[in-house]
């Protein structure tokens, strides 16, 4: 028994002594063969159900490999074999077209030994790397900004999608394996399909917003500007509030009603003092407003 | 060389030696689990549904739960405690049993399910036995089961409240209501019996 000074089931009382008489009978002496036996049966029966399907398929992949080798096999063997008495057979490129249904690859000449990989193939302007130097002021290097930008931010969105899904699944097996009621199957493909349109319905908005941001961005190196990083770079979100700011707000917490009004005035002083030192440096008199 | 990915690795470095073994399939890991651990589970899931039959049938899922999910525990990033993770799964095991024979007591005639005890739990139960039986049964499944940990547990209310999966001031909260709710079936029970 717990014995808190907050137990209101008083050791020794009526109720304690009512409640102490649930006894629980012992377990049967065979309990632990039986749950071992238990789990050596529901080992058997829970084999994953037979994937007929997939196993189809297989079966069906098999035939049509083994079929199509074989075939090719025959025909390889016939052609060496009639070519000797002169007797003209499809090649086995021919059988495999037939089967297939697929383009007969035209029966090119010898190919030449490969190109050294040094060799320029192209047109330098059309194959080689943009490089950005210094700042931006050309629409090359501008796209290739953007380039880089749209690369970083699709890792950035594969990994949080793949994050946020094992999550979920996470979530979903230990409910399972706890015993807790978990989405069937079905449900969860349903849950990640919206969860795939939300994110759709976000990316084009936001995209929407990026693309409009970018043309600016154009025009503004069309005319001659030179883009600086600050420019490019999408406008980063405030940072989360560091540990500093958790702690003063901890601090105002424990605080007093009284004193935690007067730190939020003192706070509202600073902030004035500040916008009013950044916006009119010159007028430095002006008198701090009243809010209370 | 191990081919086991790193964080696998690193996962279970941090699981108890239990988990591992029986992960690692070693039976007589799982029989030593079973012979520490059913004794508790099936007191918690006696004093939870009342009855032998579910009783047993729900240490024994427990046991096999642990068995199935070996695998997947000792790759868990954070350490599992054993014996929380099976009176947990015990409980919600308990909860899954209350509800089904609550939803078919429902749909038969009765209203609520027959709080009398089976044929052969009636052999040897006394009258006092009974009366708790009775009490605690009175009481909502989440509350019954915060009162069956802590009281005939003795579990520390934070332990509880882990089981459970509640932030300990909640737990306090159900308990306190647990508490609460027995003290006046007990009474009404002895104004009942006295009139």
């Amino acid at each position: 028994m717990t014995g808190q000074a907050s137990d209101p089931i008083v050791r020794g009382e009526a109720l304690d002594q009512a409640l102490g008489g649930y006894t629980v009978p012992d377990l049967p002496l065979d309990f632990v063969e039986r749950v071992l036996a238990a789990r050596d049966s529901s080992s058997t029966s829970s084999l994953p159900p037979l994937r007929r399907q997939r196993a189809r398929r297989t079966t069906r992949r098999v035939a049509t490999g083994a079929l199509i080798a074989g075939a090719l096999a025959t025909a390889a063997a016939a052609t060496g074999v009639f070519k000797e008495i002169g007797v003209d057979l499809p090649t086995p490129q021919e059988v495999w077209t037939t089967i297939t249904g697929a383009e007969l690859e035209p029966s090119a000449p010898p190919s030449p030994s490969p190109r050294p990989v040094s060799e320029p193939s192209q047109s330098v302007d059309a194959e080689a790397p943009i490089s950005i130097e210094g700042p931006i002021d050309t629409p090359e290097e501008l796209e290739e900004a953007f380039r880089r930008i749209d690369e970083a931010r699709k890792t950035r969105i594969d990994r949080r999608q793949d994050r946020v899904d094992r999550q979920l699944d996470e979530a979903i097996n230990q409910r399972r394996e706890q015993g807790m009621p978990a989405p069937a199957p079905e449900r969860v493909e349903a849950m990640k399909d919206r969860l795939e349109d939300a994110r759709e319905r976000f990316d084009n908005r936001s995209g929407q917003l990026r693309e409009e941001r970018r043309e600016v961005l154009r025009d503004r190196v069309e005319e001659g500007e030179a883009l600086g990083p600050g420019d490019v770079r999408p406008e980063r979100r405030r940072p989360r509030r560091d540990g500093r700011w958790r702690d003063q707000l901890e601090a105002l917490r424990e605080m007093t009603p009284q004193e935690r009004r007067d730190a939020i005035q003192r706070f509202r002083d600073r902030q004035d003092v500040q916008s009013q030192v950044t916006t009119e440096p010159v007028t430095p008199q002006v008198s701090l407003p009243d809010r209370e | 060389m191990s081919t086991e990915p790193a964080d696998t690795k690193a996962a279970r470095a941090l699981q108890p030696p239990e988990i591992i073994r029986i992960a690692a399939r070693d039976e007589a890991a799982f029989r030593e689990a079973v012979v520490g651990y059913a004794p508790v589970l099936h007191r918690i899931a006696y004093r939870m549904t009342g009855n032998t039959a579910d009783a047993e049938d729900i240490a024994q899922e427990t046991m096999l739960r642990l068995w199935n999910n070996a695998e997947r525990l000792a790759k868990r990033p954070d350490p599992v405690t054993l014996e929380p993770w099976l009176k947990r799964v015990a409980i919600n095991l308990a909860f899954d049993r209350l509800r089904l024979r609550k939803r078919r007591s429902d749909k038969d005639l009765p209203e609520r399910a027959d709080p009398a005890p089976l044929a052969d739990d009636r052999i040897e139960e006394s009258e006092t036995a009974a009366r708790a039986r009775r009490l605690v049964a009175s009481l909502p499944e989440r509350q019954r089961a915060a009162l069956v940990l802590t009281y005939y547990e003795d579990l520390p209310n934070s332990e509880a409240a882990a089981i459970m999966q509640l932030k300990l001031k909640a737990f306090e909260s159900l308990l306190h209501r647990a508490r609460g709710a027995l003290r006046v079936a007990f009474e009404s029970e002895d104004q009942g019996g006295a009139s």
